[in-house]
C-alpha cells in the first residue's frame, strides 16, 4: 500500500481533450512530457479512450494508467485525465469547469459546429482552466469573464426575455435529440 | 437514434471548417500579419488556424516557427482584445520551437505592468515562458509585484508561472516566499491554493519550516477546498517521515480526521483516502474513514462511487475486517452500470466477503 499517498503538488491534471463524435481530436492538451510524448501516441490513446467511452455514459474510466473523467453532449466528448492515484473529485471539478465554460461560451449550443465557430475563445478558455497541469481556475464564471468574449456578445445578465426563451428552446431541443 | 444519425450525416458536409487546412497555405496566410494595417478578425482567424494545426500535432520547423513568431509580434499594434489574447497564447505555444523569442520581452513587460487586467495575467504567463534564468532578474521586481496584485487572475498567473520557473531558476524563486505568503491571505480561493503550492514548493526541503507552516494552517482553517486537499497531502508527507518531532503527530492526525467532517465531498474523500493509506493508521482509526467511504458508495455520482470503492479495495488488502461492514453496499455495486466500479466491487468482495455473499 506504500506509495499510494498523494504527492503534495499543484500539478494534478495530466491532460484535457475535446473529441468529436468520430473520436477525432478537436482540441487536446497534455501536460506531462513523460506520458504520450508525441502526437502519434496521444492520438492512439484518444482513439482507445473514445472507443471505450463513447457508448457508455459512465463518467469515469481507468485507461493506460490514467484516471479519465468524461462528459458528452450531442456530438462532443470532454475528457480530463489525471494520474491513477489522483483524487477523482478534483479531476471532476476541472471537467465540470471545462464543460460549463464551453457551454457558456457557445450559449448552451454545445455542439461541434458551434465550437469550431468559436474555436479561438474555447482555446483561451482551456488555457485559463489549466496551465501546464495546474488547475488555474475552477469556477466557470471566472473563466468566461477572463476569455474576453467579443464586444458584440451579450453577457447573460443583460439578455432580453426573448433571447433567454430562445436559448431555453434550443436547450430543450437538444435534450430531446440526445 | 435515427434522427441523430441524420443529423450527423447532414453535418458531415460542413461540420469542421478546419478539416482541410494545410500547413503551407496557413503559413502563407500568416504573412498577412505583416500588413501595415491589421485586420483583427482576419488575423485572429489565421492565428486560430496556426494554433489549431499545432494542437493537431502538426510539426513546424524552426525556420517556419520563427517566421510565424516574428510575423505575430507585429500584431501587438492591434488593440483587439481577442487577437491580443491569441497572440499571448501563440507566443507560449511557439516559444519552445522558434528562435530569438526574447524579442517580445519588452512588449510583454509593458503589458504586464499596464492597466488592462485581462492583458496582465496573460502577459505574465507568456513572459515566463520565454525568459531564461539570466533574464529573469530583470523582471523579478515585476513578478514580485504581480504575485501580490489585488486582481486574482494576475496573482494566480504570477504564482503558477513562478512554480513553473522554479524548475529552472529554483534559487531565484525562493526569494519570493514573502510575496507568496502575502498572496496566501487573499480572499480568492484559487490564489490561496496557488500560493500554498508555491510556499510548500519553496520550503519542502526544510522540514522544520514545513512543520511550522502546517501547524499554523491547520489551526487557521482554509477557505479553498483545493488548498485543504494540498494541506492534507503535506501533513501525510510529514507523518510518513519517521523522525518527526514529538507531539506533532497527534495534531496532524486529528487535523486529517477533522477533515472527514468538511462540508465539501472533495475534501472528505481526500481525508478518507489519506487515512487509509497512512502506514501508521490502526484498524480502529480506520473506522470513521471507512464509514464515509461507505456513504459515498450509494451516491448518484459515478466518480464518487468509483473513488470510494477503489479506496475500499485498498483497505481490503491490508485490513479486510474493517471493510466487512460495507459488504452490503458493495454487493449493490456489482451491477453498477460503470464496469470499472462493478469490477472493483467484485474484487473487494472477494477479499472481504464470505462465499455466500459472492453467490448472490
Amino acid at each position: 500500500m506504500e506509495g499510494s499517498l498523494l504527492e503534495p503538488t499543484l500539478y494534478v491534471v495530466k491532460g484535457m481533450a475535446i473529441l468529436d463524435n468520430d473520436g477525432h481530436r478537436v482540441l487536446a492538451k497534455y501536460y506531462d512530457k513523460n506520458i504520450f510524448p508525441t502526437a502519434k501516441e496521444q492520438k492512439a490513446f484518444e482513439k482507445n479512450l473514445f472507443n471505450k467511452t463513447h457508448r457508455a455514459s459512465a463518467e469515469i474510466i481507468m485507461l493506460d494508467g490514467l484516471t479519465c473523467v468524461y462528459r458528452s453532449n450531442v456530438d462532443l466528448f470532454f475528457y480530463v485525465m489525471g494520474s491513477s492515484h489522483e483524487n477523482e473529485l478534483i479531476l471532476m471539478t476541472a471537467l465540470n469547469c471545462l464543460f460549463d465554460s464551453v457551454s457558456a461560451i457557445l450559449r448552451k449550443n454545445v455542439e461541434k459546429r458551434a465550437l469550431f465557430e468559436n474555436l479561438d475563445i474555447v482555446m483561451l478558455a482551456m488555457d485559463e482552466i489549466c496551465d501546464g497541469g495546474i488547475i488555474m481556475e475552477a469556477d466557470f464564471n471566472a473563466v468566461v469573464q477572463r476569455v474576453a468574449l467579443r464586444t458584440d456578445d451579450i453577457p447573460l445578465g443583460e439578455q432580453t426575455v426573448a433571447q433567454v426563451l430562445q436559448s431555453a428552446k434550443e436547450q430543450l431541443k437538444w435534450s430531446l435529440l440526445k | 437514434m435515427a434522427f441523430k444519425r441524420d443529423k450527423k450525416e447532414e453535418e458531415d458536409g460542413g461540420g469542421n471548417p478546419f478539416e482541410n487546412i494545410e500547413k503551407t497555405s496557413v503559413l502563407q496566410e500568416a504573412r498577412a500579419f505583416n500588413d501595415t494595417s491589421v485586420n483583427p478578425r482576419k488575423c485572429t482567424h489565421i492565428l486560430t488556424k496556426v494554433l489549431y494545426l499545432l494542437n493537431q500535432g502538426e510539426i513546424l520547423g524552426t525556420t517556419e516557427a520563427t517566421e510565424v513568431f516574428f510575423a505575430m509580434t507585429k500584431l501587438f499594434q492591434s488593440k483587439d482584445v481577442v487577437l491580443r489574447r491569441m497572440v499571448y497564447l501563440g507566443i507560449r505555444e511557439l516559444s519552445s520551437i522558434a528562435e530569438d523569442v526574447i524579442i517580445v520581452t519588452s512588449s510583454l513587460t509593458k503589458d504586464m505592468t499596464g492597466n488592462e487586467a485581462l492583458y496582465r495575467a496573460a502577459a505574465i504567463r507568456a513572459l515566463c515562458s520565454i525568459t531564461d534564468v539570466t533574464m529573469l532578474q530583470a523582471i523579478e521586481r515585476y513578478m514580485k509585484q504581480a504575485i501580490v496584485d489585488k486582481n486574482p487572475a494576475v496573482s494566480s498567473a504570477a504564482l503558477v508561472s513562478s512554480l513553473h520557473l522554479a524548475k529552472t531558476a529554483g534559487e531565484l524563486v525562493k526569494r519570493w516566499v514573502n510575496e507568496a505568503q502575502e498572496a496566501f491571505s487573499s480572499d480568492n480561493v484559487m490564489v490561496q491554493y496557488h500560493a500554498l503550492g508555491l510556499m510548500y514548493h519553496i520550503r519542502k526541503t526544510d522540514r522544520l519550516a514545513v512543520i511550522k507552516l502546517v501547524s499554523r494552517l491547520t489551526k487557521q482553517g482554509l477557505k479553498s477546498p483545493f488548498a485543504v486537499c494540498l494541506l492534507i497531502r503535506i501533513a501525510c508527507r510529514l507523518l510518513e517521515d519517521d523522525d518527526s518531532a514529538p507531539g506533532t503527530d497527534s495534531t496532524l492526525l486529528s487535523f486529517i480526521e477533522s477533515c472527514l467532517r468538511h462540508k465539501t465531498e472533495l475534501v472528505i474523500y481526500e481525508a478518507a483516502h489519506a487515512m487509509v493509506n497512512l502506514r501508521r493508521t490502526t484498524a480502529r482509526e480506520l473506522a470513521p474513514a471507512v464509514s464515509v467511504l461507505q456513504l459515498f458508495c450509494s451516491t448518484s455520482k459515478p466518480p464518487l462511487r468509483f473513488a470510494a470503492v477503489r479506496t475500499l479495495n485498498q483497505v481490503a488488502m491490508s485490513h479486510p475486517s474493517a471493510v466487512t461492514a460495507c459488504n452490503l453496499d458493495l454487493e449493490n455495486l456489482i451491477t453498477d452500470s460503470n464496469r470499472s466500479i462493478a469490477t472493483l466491487a467484485i474484487t473487494t468482495l472477494l477479499k472481504t466477503g464470505a462465499e455466500s455473499s459472492v453467490d448472490r
